[in-house]
Formats: C-alpha cells, sequence, structure tokens
C-alpha cells in the first residue's frame, strides 16, 4: 500500500532509490531511506509481531517512536523501533520471539 | 472509620501492613490502619525489590534470615502471589578490603545457617556470564536471596489483614497523637481514633510521627534513585551488588533490569526529585558492571528514601516511658525484613516469644550506645 496520488504532497518518483531488504527471509522491495515500517506495511506486512502476555497480534500503532507495538529484530538487534529506523540495502528484518535479548 | 480500636498503625507499606495482618492473625481483633497516600506509595513501592540475607550484624541477619523462612510459606498464608524468586544476590568485591570484609560477614552468615559462600571468578562468570569479573577480586552469592513483588507484598498482607477484620484507610492523614500516661487517641485529617496503642510503621518518614509526640527518633530520609529499563528475555539471575559502584543491579520477572543507589552525603530531607545526572552515571555504573546492557534503553526513573538508622540497624519494639507507643522501622531494608518484623513486633505486642532478637533492637540502644554497626549496606 503506497499513496501514488497525494492532493498536496509531491512524491518524487524519479529521487527514490528501489533496494531490497529481506522479512523473515523473504526478499522485499522498498525505497532507501523510507522506515523500516513503512516498507513492510507497502509490501503488506501487516503484523510486526506478538504482545507478550496473550500473543496478540501487533503491528504499526503509533509511527512517532513512542510505543512498542512495531518492535523487531533488525540486523540482529532485538527491540528495534521499526517506525524510526530507516531502511537501508539488504537489511535483515524479523519479527522477534519475545521481550528480545541483549 | 472507625472511632475507636485497640490498635492504630501508622502506615500503608511492606511493613505497616504486615504488622496488621499479623496483630489480627495472632487475635488482636480490632486494627485499624491509616496510610496518608495509597499503599506502598513510599517507600516500599518505590524500592528496588530485593531480599537478601548477606548482612554484617547478627541482628540483621537473623532478622533477615526469619523473613526469608516466612516468606517460602507467605503465598498460600495469605493466598496471594508474590513473585518471590529466591534467584540469589551476588556481592562483588573490588578490592582487598572490600574482600576481607565479605569474609567476615559470610562467616557470620554462615555460622548463623544462612548458606552463603564465596565464588570463584569462573564460578561468577558460570552464574552471570554478563558480568565484567576484571574489576572483581572476589564475590560471595546466597542462593536463597532474591526478589520479592513490593506492590504484591504489601497488597497481599492488606487484603489478608482486611479479611482477618482490619480497616485499612487510605488517603488519611495522622495529624497528631494525643498522649497522657499513654496514649489515648491518634487524630487524623478524617477524624478521631481512640487508642491505647499506636505502631510507628512510617519508615524513612517516621521522625515526623515521633515529633507529635516530642520525640527525637534518629530516623533520616536518604534519597536513593531508581531506573528500570525495557523489559528483555530473561538473561540476569541473582541481584548484582558492588560496593565500588555502590548500586544494586537485578533483572525482575517482568524482563526489565532495575538499578539503583543513593548518595549518602546528600542532605537528608524528602526530595523525590529525580535527574539525569543519575540517569548518567547509573548507565555508566551498569554498563562498567555488565557491558551487554550498553544498547538497552532505559523506561523510566523515580526516587524514593531509605530511612537510615545511626547504625543501619532496624528500631524496633516500644519506646522506653511511652506505653503503647511501638516502633516498626525497617531503616534502608524495610520491605525485605517486613515479614520478620511484622511477626515480631505483633509478638512483642501480644506477649508471645518473638522469633528474632528485637531487644536488641530497640530505640534505647542510641542512648545507652550499644549501637550495632552493618557494614554490608548498599
Amino acid at each position: 500500500m503506497r499513496i501514488n496520488n497525494h492532493p498536496i504532497l509531491d512524491q518524487k518518483k524519479e529521487e527514490e532509490e528501489e533496494i531490497t531488504f529481506t522479512f523473515e527471509g523473504k526478499e522485499l522491495k522498498g525505497f532507501k531511506g523510507e522506515t523500516v515500517a513503512a516498507a513492510l506495511i507497502a509490501n503488506g506486512v501487516r503484523v510486526f509481531r506478538r504482545s507478550t502476555k496473550d500473543n496478540r497480534p501487533r503491528g504499526l500503532f503509533c509511527a512517532i517512536g513512542n510505543c512498542s507495538s512495531c518492535l523487531m529484530k533488525v540486523d540482529g538487534e532485538s527491540n528495534v523501533r521499526t517506525c524510526m529506523k530507516r531502511l537501508e540495502e539488504g537489511m535483515e528484518v524479523q519479527r522477534q520471539e519475545g521481550e528480545g535479548e541483549i | 472509620m472507625r472511632n475507636s480500636t485497640e490498635a492504630v498503625v501508622i502506615g500503608g507499606g511492606s511493613i505497616g501492613c504486615s504488622v496488621a495482618y499479623n496483630l489480627a492473625r495472632m487475635g488482636v481483633e480490632d486494627v485499624v490502619l491509616v496510610e496518608k497516600s495509597f499503599l506502598a506509595s513510599g517507600a516500599t513501592g518505590r524500592c528496588a525489590a530485593g531480599v537478601r540475607q548477606q548482612w554484617g550484624t547478627r541482628e540483621n541477619c537473623l532478622v533477615a534470615k526469619r523473613s526469608i523462612e516466612l516468606l517460602e510459606d507467605l503465598p498460600d498464608e495469605l493466598d496471594a502471589e508474590l513473585d518471590f524468586r529466591q534467584s540469589g544476590y551476588l556481592l562483588v568485591a573490588s578490592n582487598e578490603d572490600e574482600k576481607s570484609q565479605l569474609e567476615k560477614n559470610m562467616e557470620l552468615q554462615n555460622k548463623l545457617g544462612i548458606p552463603s559462600k564465596e565464588l570463584s571468578m569462573t564460578e561468577v562468570g558460570g552464574l552471570v556470564p554478563h558480568l565484567n569479573v576484571e574489576q572483581a577480586k572476589g564475590a560471595c552469592f546466597c542462593h536463597e536471596d532474591g526478589h520479592l513483588d513490593p506492590f504484591k507484598t504489601t497488597f497481599g498482607y492488606a487484603r489478608a489483614a482486611e479479611r482477618l477484620g482490619v480497616e485499612i484507610n487510605t488517603n488519611t492523614e495522622v495529624i497528631d497523637i494525643n498522649y497522657e500516661n499513654g496514649i489515648e487517641s491518634v487524630v487524623t485529617d478524617e477524624g478521631t481514633i481512640s487508642t491505647e496503642l499506636v505502631v510507628n510503621a512510617t519508615g524513612p518518614q517516621a521522625k515526623f510521627i515521633g515529633q507529635m509526640l516530642g520525640l527525637e527518633h534518629p530516623v533520616e530520609p536518604e534519597r536513593h534513585q531508581i531506573l528500570i529499563t525495557e523489559p528483555l528475555e530473561h538473561s540476569l539471575d541473582p541481584m548484582i551488588i558492588s560496593f565500588q559502584h555502590n548500586s544494586y543491579i537485578q533483572q525482575v520477572p517482568h524482563g526489565g533490569f532495575i538499578m539503583g543507589y543513593g548518595n549518602p552525603n546528600e542532605p537528608h530531607y524528602l526530595n523525590y526529585k529525580h535527574d539525569w545526572q543519575f540517569l548518567e552515571s547509573m548507565a555508566n555504573k551498569a554498563v562498567q558492571q555488565l557491558p551487554p546492557l550498553e544498547d538497552v534503553r532505559v523506561l523510566r526513573q523515580w526516587a524514593g528514601h531509605y530511612g537510615i538508622s545511626p547504625d543501619g540497624q532496624p528500631i524496633l519494639g516500644e519506646v522506653p516511658g511511652y506505653k503503647g507507643y511501638y516502633l516498626a522501622c525497617g531503616c534502608g531494608k524495610g520491605f525485605m525484613l517486613a515479614p520478620a518484623i511484622g511477626e515480631g513486633v505483633a509478638k512483642l505486642i501480644t506477649g508471645e516469644e518473638p522469633s528474632i532478637p528485637i531487644e536488641r533492637m530497640n530505640i534505647e540502644r542510641f542512648k545507652t550506645g550499644e549501637l550495632i554497626n552493618e557494614p554490608a549496606v548498599v
């Protein structure tokens, strides 16, 4: 899901560099510099993690780095706020098990 | 609120609720507890949730040992989950002085039946793989020590006390105590309760209640600051005590790392402010001890108080010359000693034989000079 024609904001397609990253081992495309969460949403990924207590699905919620709804494992690091993390070429994004590890 | 009762307990922290519960359990039928804010709103709810027996004086060791004994059956007795987890306390020495003090304390603990033992650095590495052992010269460990939830414990005692008929009044502040040849009544902002027996279980605020009787209790509030990190998968078992850093760190069952320290040289007053200097220096202390904590985020921080006495021992029992006025102050470790203090003070009041050396902990010792200096406070 992407907004291609926004009534106010310009979308400068030609300036965006398409790159490849992986989600749960699967190769996906996204734009360099957008947030990991945005790239996942664009690829139809809705469940980012599961709640620790009741195992309920959790996805993008606050989108400004305040809540802990979008925490994922990125390049091996646990508890990364994917709504704040910028996408880079070859990034490995995974749903994390439990609370994450140090 | 009742206007007449057998006993009034002032303070709704772990000790107050424990005293009230134990009094009711031992047959004091009419007990009223008054708390100026909410239950566990003071030192109890702000503490680092540890229970340890590794102290340096006979008295502290025996009270702590009795607490652990009681805690083993307490969840059943109170019919409450208390998150009591015996994952141990690791006391780390960074130089020879600290090490010889730890050894001396351990000898005393072992003599009193506390199973603490010295660990080699290899054993320490096995127990806490994250620990930076470079700074460590020695370490003592006791597997019976561990974690206890301050809120669940306080509420567990409070609910069990209520089931036995204790009346608990929160948001009720004691303004004055009337005394004439004995306690006559306790005046609160919600009304007056006539009683002949008062237990002061107000921890770091004990001296303010004492002042109502014209007494000066040598208990001063010492500010400690604590922070907690985001929750992570369980990876640290024991509470890590460092004498070098004057700090305590443990991972609580919810997964967060809780850590803190106090500055004993700060002026003593009730100061609930917490600052960024603490955040910075605590982070440094923590990463020096447990380097993998470097990337862990901090969720929040707060301040609370140890109620410190001149010798680091609890002050328990009736104040000489003030019939019916009892102190139940843990003095910097009240939460972890609450089970034994509650039982001990209640036994003293009801005339049963206390399970702890309670006479030695009377406030009278500050007059006679028979202090019992505790070397293992952090």
